[in-house]
């Protein structure tokens, strides 16, 4: 799968925005994942979704990954894309 | 202690979307069993169920309630709904405080379970969704009813096979009867057409092919529905205080259990419920003017039903009209006694027993007054709403006339 920064971006965007039930407008990659009004329930629905889109495993140890902002989730995907595609 | 009323119905099943729907079909005799379409029929050789129909949970449940639900926790949210609006209630902060929900499931999430252990095991998918364990919990039903309804009283799922809602709502009555709660919420909710759950039923060779005829000659078994029956209880005095529409009396209770077959019933064991229940409810026998009986139109149900009625009732056992409205709704399983209690309320209310649909001619080991096809007028200053399980579960509800 392509770790293309953009098309990641785009895609984290929309599955938060669509949980959310946002205009993927209102979203910016520097917004804390807290600031666009999620709830813990909500971060495991986006965590399922973005297993399913870039079909990849999120850690279940919380540390392993910093999901503070959205950038970090863009990285975190991008990196566990990564690791995917070399293995 | 205190006399409860039940002053609210709620109800989506096969043969409607409100208790009103439920109850007119129920009272004309028209079945809902008709083919399955939930489960391709071509898979299956029991072809036939009572599903819930056109039934559209989007832009009735909010997007997180979608999202967390199974089928079952959407029909007790929606039937609760419609049974709080029946019973005009409005929940002043002090009555959601002490406002019980008690509901009854055979399963809980069974379409959960069902799509999750084909993603798992066919498609090799293990990944589930989040809300899977809140969508399975047989507990969902009643947390939903608390959350969407905002009580705060005592609430918990109550599960006894195909007699659950009849022991949640005789819980729920005792709760209202000793003050635990000041109302209650409580019935029962049952999602269980799966291909899964139906190749399991039919593994037990109890279903019929056709269609369920309880207590006929020609009966072939059972046959599965779905939905969720909900009843509002206040105690009597609340009731008449605000000036409700009080349908019943929810007058006792009565418990068994058979400590004996598995899945062949007892005639003790039901009569014993049934006079267990009289007493409780402080109905004589010849108060008695209609049973809703359990009737599930298998042929080891029927004549234990039919000779438990006459251990009961001894010489009334052939006067009192029992109808079985299985045959239209089919055997909900945990929302049996709940679809049941609908039922029943309305027919003490209204003074008529809905008939036992698809009757052709009466099984002589099942010598009862029958209610063929057609509902028939009656005085009936209390009524019966029998509910027998697998394992020997039973539990009897009595509602009486309140004039």
């Amino acid at each position: 799968m392509s770790t293309d920064p953009k098309a990641v971006e785009e895609k984290v965007i929309e599955i938060v925005a669509n949980q959310r039930r946002v205009d993927p407008g209102t979203l910016s990659l520097d917004m804390k994942l807290e600031d666009t009004g999620i709830e813990s329930i909500d971060l495991v629905e986006i965590i399922f979704a973005i297993e399913d889109e870039f079909d990849i495993d999120v850690p279940q140890d919380r540390d392993a990954m910093k999901l503070e902002t959205l950038q970090d989730v863009v990285d975190g995907v991008q990196r566990l894309i990564a690791e995917k595609n070399a293995a | 202690m205190h006399r409860v009323a039940i002053t609210g119905l709620g109800c989506i099943s096969a043969l409607g979307h409100s208790a009103a729907e439920h109850w007119q079909a129920a009272r004309d005799g028209r079945s809902g069993i008709g083919e399955i379409s939930q489960v391709s029929p071509d898979l299956l050789q029991v072809k036939v169920a009572a599903e819930v129909r056109g039934f559209d949970a989007t832009g009735k449940l909010s997007d997180s309630q979608l999202v967390s639900t199974d089928r079952f926790t959407q029909f007790a949210i929606i039937a609760a709904r419609d049974a709080v609006a029946d019973a005009g209630l409005t929940f002043s902060d002090e009555l959601a405080e002490e406002t019980a929900a008690i509901i009854g499931t055979g399963i809980g999430g069974a379409v959960t379970i069902d799509a999750n252990a084909d993603r798992v095991y066919a498609q090799k998918r293990p990944r589930l969704h989040p809300m899977s364990i809140p969508k399975t919990m047989p507990s969902a039903a009643a947390s939903y009813i608390t959350m969407d309804l905002g009580l705060h009283g005592p609430a918990f799922g109550v599960t006894s096979a195909c007699s659950s809602a009849n022991h949640a709502i005789g819980e729920a009555l005792w709760m209202v009867r000793t003050g635990r709660a000041r109302a209650a919420v409580t019935g029962g909710s049952e999602s269980c057409l799966t291909y899964g759950s139906l190749l399991a039923w039919q593994a037990l060779r109890v279903m019929a092919m056709d269609t369920c005829r309880p207590f006929c000659v020609d009966r072939k078994g059972m046959v599965l529905g779905e939905g969720a029956g909900i009843l509002v209880l206040e105690r009597l005095d609340d009731a008449k205080a605000r000036g409700a529409r009080i349908y019943a009396e929810l007058a006792g209770t009565g418990l068994s259990s058979d400590a004996g077959s598995l899945t062949d019933p007892s005639a003790e064991g039901a009569a014993l419920a049934m006079r267990r229940a009289l007493k409780d409810a402080g109905v004589a026998a010849d108060e008695i003017g209609y049973i809703n009986a359990h009737g599930t139109g298998t042929g080891q149900n029927d004549p234990a039903e039919a000779a438990a009625i006459h251990l009961a009732f001894a010489s009334r056992g052939r006067a009192i009209p029992v109808s079985s409205t299985k045959s239209m709704h089919g055997h909900c399983l945990g929302a049996a006694g709940a679809l049941e209690s609908v039922i029943t309320a309305k027919a003490v209310a209204e003074q008529v027993a809905p008939p036992t649909a698809n009757f052709t001619t009466a099984d002589p080991a099942c010598d009862l007054r029958h209610v063929p096809n057609e509902a028939i007028d009656i005085e009936v200053g209390a009524a019966l709403s029998n509910s027998f399980a697998f394992g020997g579960l039973n539990s009897v509800l009595v509602m009486r006339r309140v004039s």
